[in-house]
């Protein structure tokens, strides 16, 4: 019998990255280097293929698909593409890395995996599982450039993270024990009867998964972790780590009854205003571009957040913040990545002139950080837009006038910074590193994946608009 | 003979009690046996509900806690102490000890009074709060503490606190097993790996040293 097209490609898709993070342990670098990319490119392949199909339905008890695990699928796994073929380079110019590249490789498709299995599967459960693999496989990697600053952040992203996953699971545990049940997809479509357990279980899910999404007052294991891993794993980690914890958080909330009790939705939207007001100010007084950087996806990770509580054209506007923003995160790390081989310096006031020493990476540069701060006219600029219209089309005007607040805030600092380096003159700049020159060469991914976020902001990409709207859908939001 | 509520009752306490004496011991050394006596009473507890109940999933689970909690974290442990055992005394912690102990207390009936209010109508056991109560002290452990090895102990205590609410609220847990030998796997890993490389690259356990992560 052969299988439907959806079926073979769930099987590919959990079969790469699952295959690639066994045989990339080949002792040879070169080889285990191309495994990694056919695993990337397979699994993204695979991704596609379940997005064109539209994907929908269960296979067996635990895994299922729907619009928005196929919208979330493509976004994780186009980034690990884009990161596993960017790290090559950026491998190469670090000292003594701490892990074998095979290892490294290895460790990136284990990574991916885990997002992977995460987004495919049904029960909320063995989701919890995945995030927490997610932990597991990324830790080592932050690591690599055996610095005593990047082994503290591996540690508390490690205990941080896990110490919030505990009161996500403590809350699926207050679920199961009120519904009798953990399947997402049964619960969503018969929403169990509001009581004060599923409430508690949903804000302690806040919580929970609310640490590895970056939200304050939870977040500090994040700029840490963010600038200290290497820039092709804090790619993954700002771009598609973040999005996926909301994943399983967002799984949780859409448990709750439409209209979602006022209670519990005040207090997301509390959550993801804060989380985005204190990460845009934050932002102002960072010394590392790296910070800077995971100070910016915390910013948008709580806009997401707070568009989530808002809903109905809001929550379009929080998937297509989400895609754009992984897309342009990804480039602005990679940028940053090649910054700081060039360098040898992550102080943002060490580093100036880029459009001479590194041209093509100072365009870039300049480009992702528009991007990730929502100029116009990526499509993270619509996305913004759309969640501050929900929130006026809702009658709340304080928290349109906060985000308005937040972006307007990240943008100029992030994009002041970002202008410093680039065409800021030369005097009292750190003459390089003692690294290799970086390639610029390297720099193709970050322009295809800025590529990807601007596209998303002046047409509609084949299938993935549409991708967008159906993903809306499942969450109860509306579409423009 | 005992009711089984009353058992469940006794042993929550004696659970209670080695929680707020962790809060209150500013040495490493003392908190290893500490902990592993917790797991071991939370693997009686499991050991007794898996006799009462006739499930074989909680008995493997009360196994693998005295397996790896109560004997292979700990030895994992006492070996990283061997290794520092001119820092076996948390920096910072000795002065704060009676501030640590309050916190726990205070922060214990809290969590009882908040259960009350909130979810004991669903959950009506007398010693339901008792994982809510050991939940929040395992988390203020890793607020309060510095030191990696602590750290790693207020961890076991979060994860003590899971496998105990699971168990009293919805013993038939889905992938109850599997995830508790994930949790310890998670644990088996921080402490044999991260640990390990900590003590190499930077000579200490204590968190805050690093200027840079500062911000």
């Amino acid at each position: 019998m052969i299988p439907s097209a959806p079926t073979a490609a769930l099987f590919v898709l959990l079969a790469a990255p699952a295959s690639g993070a066994v045989l990339a342990l080949v002792p040879h670098p070169r080889v285990s280097e191309w495994i990694a990319r056919l695993a990337a490119l397979a699994s993204l392949g695979a991704a596609l293929v379940l997005l064109v199909t539209s994907a929908t339905g269960q296979w067996g008890s635990y895994l299922g698909l729907d619009p928005l695990s196929d919208l979330f699928l493509v976004m994780v796994t186009s980034i690990y593409a884009t990161s596993t073929w960017y790290s090559r380079r950026y491998l190469r110019t670090v000292a003594r890395p701490f892990l074998t590249i095979s290892t490294y490789y290895a460790l990136l498709a284990s990574f991916a995996f885990a997002m992977v299995a995460t987004l495919v599967v049904s029960d909320l459960g063995l989701m919890w599982i995945g995030i927490e693999a997610t932990t597991i496989a990324s830790a080592l990697l932050v690591v690599l450039e055996r610095k005593p600053t990047s082994v503290e952040a591996a540690w508390r992203y490690t205990i941080i993270a896990s110490a919030g996953l505990t009161i996500a699971l403590f809350a699926l545990i207050l679920l199961y024990g009120a519904t009798g049940t953990l399947n997402a997809f049964s619960l969503a479509a018969h929403p169990p009867a509001v009581s004060l357990p599923i409430e508690m279980a949903v804000v302690l899910a806040l919580v929970g998964y609310g640490t590895k999404v970056g939200l304050f007052p939870m977040h500090t294991w994040l700029p840490d972790a963010h600038s200290e891993a290497p820039s092709p794993v804090s790619a993954m980690f700002s771009g598609v780590l973040l999005p996926t914890a909301l994943y399983a958080f967002l799984r949780v909330y859409r448990i709750l009854p439409s209209p979602v009790p006022a209670a519990v939705s005040d207090l997301v939207l509390s959550f993801g205003l804060l989380t985005a007001l204190v990460a845009a100010f934050l932002l102002q007084r960072q010394r590392s571009y790296k910070r800077l950087l995971a100070y910016s996806s915390m910013e948008v990770m709580g806009l997401a957040v707070a568009g989530v509580a808002i809903g109905g054209i809001a929550l379009y506007g929080v998937l297509l913040l989400l895609v754009a923003h992984a897309f342009a995160k990804s480039s602005a790390f990679y940028c940053a990545g090649n910054v700081l081989r060039e360098t040898g310096t992550v102080r943002i006031d060490e580093v100036r002139d880029l459009r001479h020493r590194l041209p093509w990476t100072g365009a870039a540069w300049v480009l992702s950080g528009l991007g990730v701060t929502g100029a116009p006219p990526f499509g993270t600029f619509l996305g913004e837009l759309l969640i501050i219209v929900g929130a006026i089309a809702t009658g709340n005007i304080a928290a349109a006038s906060v985000i308005v607040v937040a972006v307007l805030v990240a943008f100029l600092g992030l994009n002041s910074q970002i202008g410093r380096m680039v065409f800021g003159s030369r005097e009292g700049a750190v003459a390089g590193s003692d690294a290799p020159p970086a390639s610029e060469r390297g720099m193709a991914v970050a322009y295809l994946n800025i590529g990807v976020a601007l596209v998303l902001g002046v047409a509609s990409l084949p299938y993935l608009s549409s991708a967008i709207r159906a993903a809306v859908s499942v969450l109860g939001g509306s579409a423009p | 003979m005992l009711a089984s509520e009353e058992v469940v009752a006794l042993v929550g306490v004696g659970i209670l009690l080695t929680a707020l004496y962790l809060q209150a011991e500013s040495f490493v050394a003392p908190l290893i046996p500490t902990v592993a006596l917790q797991s071991l009473l939370l693997a009686f507890l499991l050991g007794w509900l898996a006799w009462t109940e006739r499930s074989v999933d909680l008995a493997i689970v009360a196994g693998l806690i005295v397996a790896i909690r109560a004997v292979v974290i700990p030895w994992v442990l006492r070996r990283q102490i061997r290794a520092f055992r001119w820092k076996v005394r948390e920096l910072h912690a000795a002065h704060r000890v009676t501030g640590h102990a309050l916190a726990a207390v205070a922060l214990a009936v809290i969590g009882w009074f908040v259960f009350q209010e909130t979810l004991a109508p669903a959950f009506p056991s007398p010693a339901a709060a008792l994982p809510f109560v050991l939940l929040l002290q395992g988390l203020l452990m890793l607020a309060t503490r510095s030191n990696s090895l602590v750290q790693v102990i207020g961890y076991l205590e979060l994860e003590n606190a899971i496998v105990y609410a699971a168990a009293l609220f919805a013993s038939e847990f889905p992938l109850f097993i599997e995830v508790v030998v994930f949790l310890d796997v998670l644990g088996v890993v921080l402490v044999g790996i991260i640990l390990s490389i900590q003590r190499d690259v930077t000579g200490t356990l204590e968190e805050g040293q690093e200027e840079a992560l500062s911000g």
